[in-house]
């Protein structure tokens, strides 16, 4: 029986990924396992959801050069690599706001729901998601 | 711009065009999330929305890709699982969430989650307390 039990995302620091992920964007760390050299296992989870899935915050673009390449193409395009869901979009839109969040894409109505996109600092794009 | 903005807006365009279909669809869903507990039948949506049972199940899909029904299921047992985690007995859970029979909340719990509400709730709500 196969379950989803992590996705990852790949970033170029670390430390400073998950200082972001969790102080600002206000996960919470799940695992933390050193590997080899500095490289960690290190896993995010929702505050409210802490059995769900993990995001991996994994150093790939550092060692993998197409990961690199890919990463810098979906920045540039303004493509976010995933989305994460909110209850209240404008809400979440003003308080990442304030904390200096950038975003490149204010929220916007599609249809059945609203989406913003911002910048996480370490290489990616994430949409938010609202649905109505 | 971006590249992905303008992609949205193409497709927007294309697909979220019909205000008066996405009204119908995204009010239909509000009002199952808010009454999920209640007896709900297409008629009554249909009613709500003042249109035909038949307009409102293909518009719904159109936007949603599931039929109001699924998504009344999806809903039901989504909330069956947060109370089933909060300790609450498998037949207050059943008839919380609007199910009348336990025995069709039970087998459509576990064609949805793959277990059956009892053994959700002894596997959340114990280690909860662990």
């Amino acid at each position: 029986m196969m379950k989803i039990k992590i996705v990852s995302i790949p970033v170029r620091d670390q430390q400073k990924a998950l200082d972001f992920y969790t102080d600002v964007l206000g996960f919470v760390k799940k695992l933390d396992v050193p590997l080899s050299e500095e490289n960690r296992w290190l896993t995010v989870v929702s505050k409210f959801d802490q059995d769900g899935p993990e995001l991996l915050l994994e150093p790939a673009p550092n060692h993998f050069e197409p990961s690199k390449v890919y990463q810098d193409a979906l920045m540039k395009a303004g493509i976010p690599y995933t989305q994460f869901y909110v209850d209240n979009i404008q809400e979440e839109f003003e308080r990442l706001t304030k904390l200096g969040v950038e975003f490149s894409m204010k929220p916007t109505d599609m249809g059945t729901v609203i989406v913003a996109v911002f910048n996480d600092t370490c290489g990616n794009n994430i949409q938010l998601v609202e649905e109505k | 711009m971006t590249y992905y903005i303008q992609e949205l807006k193409r497709i927007k365009g294309v697909c979220f065009s019909n205000k008066v279909q996405i009204d119908i669809a995204v009010n239909t869903k509000k009002y199952i999330d808010t009454n999920f507990d209640k007896e709900i039948n297409l008629d009554l949506l249909a009613h709500l929305r003042f249109t035909s049972k038949y307009h409102l199940i293909r518009v719904f899909k159109k936007y949603y890709g599931i039929t109001p029904r699924q998504y009344l299921i999806n809903k039901r047992v989504e909330k069956a699982k947060i109370f089933l985690k909060s300790g609450k007995s498998v037949s207050d859970t059943c008839y919380t969430i609007g199910f009348g029979s336990i025995n069709s909340f039970s087998n459509l719990f576990k064609t949805k989650t793959g277990v059956s509400p009892s053994i959700y709730r002894k596997a959340t709500f114990d280690k909860s307390r662990q």
